[in-house]
């Protein structure tokens, strides 16, 4: 009989775990152990044969975040590019926020020209706000128009 | 005497004290504009200026009627229509300037910049030409000076709020700008710039 009370009540605590495991975590979530090995650095070539890269970048045409503060808090979702009416080019990134807690963070753009040298000089910092665990938008419009080719985003938390 | 003898011995001490403190000063130091400065309040900064004009700058370039027109725009950038209703202490023109010069130079023939702030000076020296005062320079007359298609108002304005228990303030400010055709009226562009700031500090404006 003993150890049928005691089955019970394990049966009966296993039962009030489960019932824990249905509280669910909100969405994002955000595993940054993946985030981080999607990340893939470009090399400048070295100065000479067989000497290491004197620079590692992230690849044009993407978003780096410049700022230890923020780079295991947030995760840029997409970035793209098209050209506006006048042919000038809007950068666009979407950016979660994986944190429980309201970030302030802000980005810059450098556009580039077809031999990748800067077309024009970086805009402003741009601030944007995001909520515990929501996603918000940053985008920068180029100043030329055929000149532009490339681009790189650098974002880093508000100062 | 014994008295007088502490009294004589204490003020050779202090005055020991009183050395020079042969040091350098707090040295003046160049800080990044667009960045937060080490004095900062809830007023607009440098940082709002360089960033706020450069969005300007750069959605204006998207407009077609502005930057894509088959003959380019004279346009009026000035603070004359740009009018400062909030609470924060702040020159007007560093905001217009700044967006004149560098629309001018990004624009590259896209936008003819009337400069309007200048008619004074422009009057006076067409009309010594004339007079014969001075001969006609170089580059030839004009019938009159160019009107302007498009001149740039705007407004800033602000909502202020403080906790008298702890001294924290926190201002809105909401800074609008737009481009009226000056024939018709209509604002064929408008931008806005917002931001809302706390701070504890005591920060003065001039």
């Amino acid at each position: 009989m003993r150890k049928f009370v005691m089955a019970a009540a394990g049966l009966a605590g296993l039962s009030a775990l489960a019932g824990c495991a249905q509280v669910q975590e909100p969405a994002p979530i955000c595993s940054m152990a993946g985030i981080a090995a999607q990340r893939q650095l470009v090399a400048l070539p070295a100065a000479a044969p067989g000497e290491p890269s004197p620079l590692m970048e992230m690849p044009l045409n993407s978003v780096s975040i410049t700022d230890f503060n923020v780079i295991n808090k947030l995760y840029v979702r997409s970035v793209g590019a098209q050209r506006t009416a006048t042919g000038t080019v809007k950068v666009y990134s979407q950016i979660i926020n994986c944190t429980d807690y309201p970030l302030n963070i802000e980005g810059r753009t450098q556009f580039y020209d077809p031999g990748q040298a800067p077309s024009e000089p970086v805009s402003g910092w741009k601030r944007l706000n995001l909520a515990p665990r929501t996603s918000n938008t940053y985008s920068e419009t180029s100043i030329g128009t055929k000149t532009v080719q490339y681009y790189m985003v650098e974002v880093r938390e508000t100062r | 005497m014994r008295r007088l003898m502490i009294v004589a011995s204490s003020a050779l001490a202090l005055s020991a004290c009183q050395t020079v403190q042969n040091s350098a000063g707090t040295p003046t130091t160049y800080q990044d504009p667009a960045t937060l400065g080490a004095v900062k309040g809830v007023g607009i900064e440098s940082q709002d200026i360089v960033s706020m004009t450069d969005q300007m700058m750069r959605d204006m370039l998207t407009e077609p009627r502005l930057a894509n027109a088959a003959t380019a725009p004279n346009v009026i950038i000035d603070a004359e229509y740009f009018v400062n209703e909030s609470s924060s202490r702040i020159n007007r023109n560093s905001i217009t300037d700044r967006l004149r010069v560098s629309l001018q130079r990004a624009s590259q023939g896209r936008m003819n910049f009337v400069g309007r702030h200048y008619a004074n000076m422009v009057q006076s020296e067409r009309n010594l030409k004339r007079q014969g005062v001075v001969d006609k320079a170089t580059t030839g007359t004009a019938a009159a000076q160019k009107g302007g298609d498009y001149r740039l108002g705007g407004r800033i304005t602000s909502q202020d709020a403080r906790d008298p228990r702890t001294g924290m303030m926190s201002r809105y400010t909401q800074i609008i700008f737009e481009m009226a055709d000056l024939e018709s009226g209509d604002i064929v562009w408008s931008g806005i710039y917002e931001f809302s700031k706390a701070a504890a500090d005591d920060v003065i404006y001039r």
